[in-house]
């Protein structure tokens, strides 16, 4: 059950960074087989004061029940067992619209369209920009 | 005295006659010339001396028919032409004496004649046996002829083949015999004779002279055969492979009394094996190199995930740094992060770095129960993304062997990257099984199967040739310099199908290397 809160936003311009405080952490999901990956992202988006739980496994993620409470799926695409794109079908048969950002080593164009044609919010090809991701995370935060 | 058969009579015949009895007659009127003049010059008449040596003369050159004409001629003078009165019983005496004297001229001349057939029986025996003995000689020189004649063939073998043969005699540890060739591998002058024989020890190089003389004197105390191969080291430093072959010679008691073999030369024949080997190892290396290229794409994505883990972590840390207030600790737990992630990314080039690397063919104990590992290790990014599981079952006793580790976890690579295209496109269970296990015969056998498409039908074998692929931009060669590398190190490698889906890899290797290393 997601519950609106009022979002205080302290823009404080460093370059290119800019910080986004967000009083109410909403979950963000990662779903990866590679622990360096897990890692990396979850350590990004503390930067930004949003808060992670890793999965190893699209099986894991499931089972575990979380994905109820989930804002923002971040997912890899080429796992053993269940893939990202196999992921992603199964939550929107069950009507669970979470909006999904991809991430993979593998990025033809065919993936692409499949994923984004699904309903993927972005697909990212490693190594990524971890800017873009970032916007895409609030994005898909804020809607 | 011959008289022709046929009635034409030659020339020389004619003269010949002529002559005889000419001499006859002229002898015979000569004796009585001279007689008569004796008689002028009141000397003592002595027609018949002389009349008998011209009788003697005409049988002894002219024959017995003109000796006989001579005979009546002087008889016939004697009566007739001297007129001193001899009674008859004198001039009988007188006749009496010529027919006798002629008689016995006549044996005279017969037995000069058998002299003379005995004369040339014997000078034609002589020439017979003459010409016989020049036969002989004849024979014999072509028989020295085609001795030395053989024996330059054999020579010229020798040299060609760069061996020499040699005899010595056990008791007395003296060369009996040594080839000219002997002389030139080891490297002496041939004038040395076979005082050289004791000096060639001195040749032999000191890290084989312990074998070499076990060898041989195990040859001498079971009076057997030897065999074997030893370096020389000439006095210009100059290193010679010899292989020396003995056989032994017994007396009819059963005693050892001689060995009788050849020494060759077979540096160059170790040489070309040497390049060979390098050759072999060369094809190898561009066979890894190309089965790497194969796999660069699956490489290229291995390293790529530490890679971009490593900028995500770099820009978290840049993050916590950058802030009003940096995060000292956060950041410096995402620069370790940074360190994890590059550490990562070395290991996976390092560990492929290895197979790229061209050497010569080193030769050391490998236990085939590690190879497996690494290269499982290098292909696991592969097998897990196709979900391919994996089952070993490995040997702990399994014994070391001796071989090449690079070119070993060639053949382990390429059998397993085959196995995963095989089942690339399979569906159902993916599943590669190593089994590493101790053979029959002392030998290590090592399997590996898959579940995927299996062998081509009929063409189990088939596979193993230089250019057979079943992929289209495979190069057909894997499979082929795999066997060539187990081959050389002394085993076999062959395949065969699996039930109910897949093939099955089979090595076996030896635990003792190859004969010849």
């Amino acid at each position: 059950m997601m519950v609106q809160y009022q979002r205080i936003i302290a823009p404080m311009s460093l370059g290119r960074y800019s910080l986004v405080m967000v009083t109410e952490a909403k979950m963000v999901a990662i779903v990866d087989d590679d622990e360096l990956m897990r890692g990396a992202l979850q350590g990004l988006l503390k930067a930004v004061g949003m808060k992670a739980q890793t999965f190893a496994s699209a099986e894991e993620f499931l089972k575990s029940g979380k994905y109820r409470d989930t804002a923002c799926l971040i997912a890899d695409i080429r796992m053993p067992g269940m893939s990202g794109l196999e992921l992603q079908a199964k939550l929107n048969a069950e009507h669970c619209c979470i909006p999904t950002i991809f991430i993979t080593a593998h990025g033809d164009a065919k993936m692409r369209m499949q994923a984004l044609r699904a309903g993927a919010a972005e697909f990212l090809t490693k190594p990524f920009d971890d800017e873009v991701l970032l916007e895409t995370v609030r994005a898909a935060l804020e809607s | 005295m011959n008289f022709p058969n046929n009635s034409n009579l030659t020339e020389a015949e004619v003269r010949r006659y002529a002559l005889c009895y000419g001499l006859a007659l002229a002898s015979v009127a000569a004796a009585f010339a001279l007689a008569r003049m004796f008689i002028y010059f009141h000397l003592p008449q002595p027609f018949t001396s002389f009349a008998m040596s011209a009788i003697a003369i005409t049988f002894w050159y002219g024959g017995a028919a003109p000796g006989i004409l001579a005979a009546v001629f002087s008889i016939f003078i004697r009566n007739y032409l001297f007129p001193e009165d001899v009674n008859l019983l004198g001039r009988l005496g007188y006749n009496f004496g010529f027919i006798i004297f002629a008689l016995l001229m006549i044996g005279v001349r017969r037995r000069r004649s058998n002299l003379e057939v005995k004369v040339a029986g014997r000078t034609a025996e002589l020439t017979r046996a003459n010409e016989e003995l020049n036969l002989e000689i004849a024979e014999r020189k072509r028989a020295e002829d085609k001795v030395r004649q053989s024996e330059a063939y054999l020579a010229e073998a020798q040299k060609l083949t760069h061996t020499g043969s040699w005899v010595w005699e056990v008791g007395g540890k003296r060369a009996l015999h040594l080839s000219e060739e002997w002389y030139r591998v080891y490297g002496f002058d041939p004038s040395h004779g076979l005082e050289a024989w004791r000096k060639r020890l001195e040749r032999i190089h000191p890290n084989d002279r312990a074998k070499r003389q076990e060898t041989i004197d195990q040859a001498i105390n079971n009076k057997s055969e030897y065999d074997i191969e030893y370096r020389i080291v000439l006095p210009d430093g100059a290193i010679k492979y010899v292989h020396s072959v003995g056989h032994p010679i017994l007396d009819c008691s059963g005693n050892l009394m001689q060995f009788v073999g050849s020494s060759t030369d077979i540096t160059e024949r170790r040489l070309a094996e040497e390049a060979l080997r390098q050759a072999q190892s060369d094809l190898a290396h561009i066979s890894r190199v190309t089965t790497m290229v194969e796999l660069t794409a699956s490489l290229a994505h291995e390293v790529n995930q530490p890679i971009a883990a490593a900028m995500t972590d770099a820009n978290t840390c840049l993050r916590w740094l950058n802030r009003d207030e940096p995060n000292v600790a956060e950041a410096r737990g995402a620069a370790s992060r940074v360190v994890k992630d590059a550490t990562r990314a070395a290991e996976i080039i390092s560990r492929t770095r290895l197979l790229f690397k061209k050497g010569t063919p080193q030769s050391e104990l490998v236990n085939m129960n590690d190879v497996i590992r690494e290269m499982l290790v290098l292909m696991i990014g592969d097998m897990s993304r196709l979900s391919i599981a994996v089952r070993m079952e490995l040997a702990d006793d399994l014994p070391q062997i001796t071989g090449d580790r690079v070119q070993l976890q060639q053949v382990l690579m390429n059998l397993m990257a085959n196995s995963i295209d095989a089942m690339r496109d399979a569906d159902g269970n993916r599943e590669l099984e190593i089994n590493s296990q101790r053979g029959q015969n002392g030998q290590v056998m090592v399997t590996i199967s898959d579940s995927g498409v299996g062998l081509p039908p009929q063409q189990a074998d088939q596979i193993f040739n230089a250019f057979f692929t079943t992929k289209p931009n495979g190069t057909g060669m894997g499979l082929r310099i795999s066997r060539s590398i187990i081959e050389s190190h002394g085993g076999r490698l062959w395949a065969s199908d699996r039930l109910p889906r897949g093939a099955s890899f089979y090595i076996t290797l030896p635990i003792e290397p190859p004969a010849n290393e």
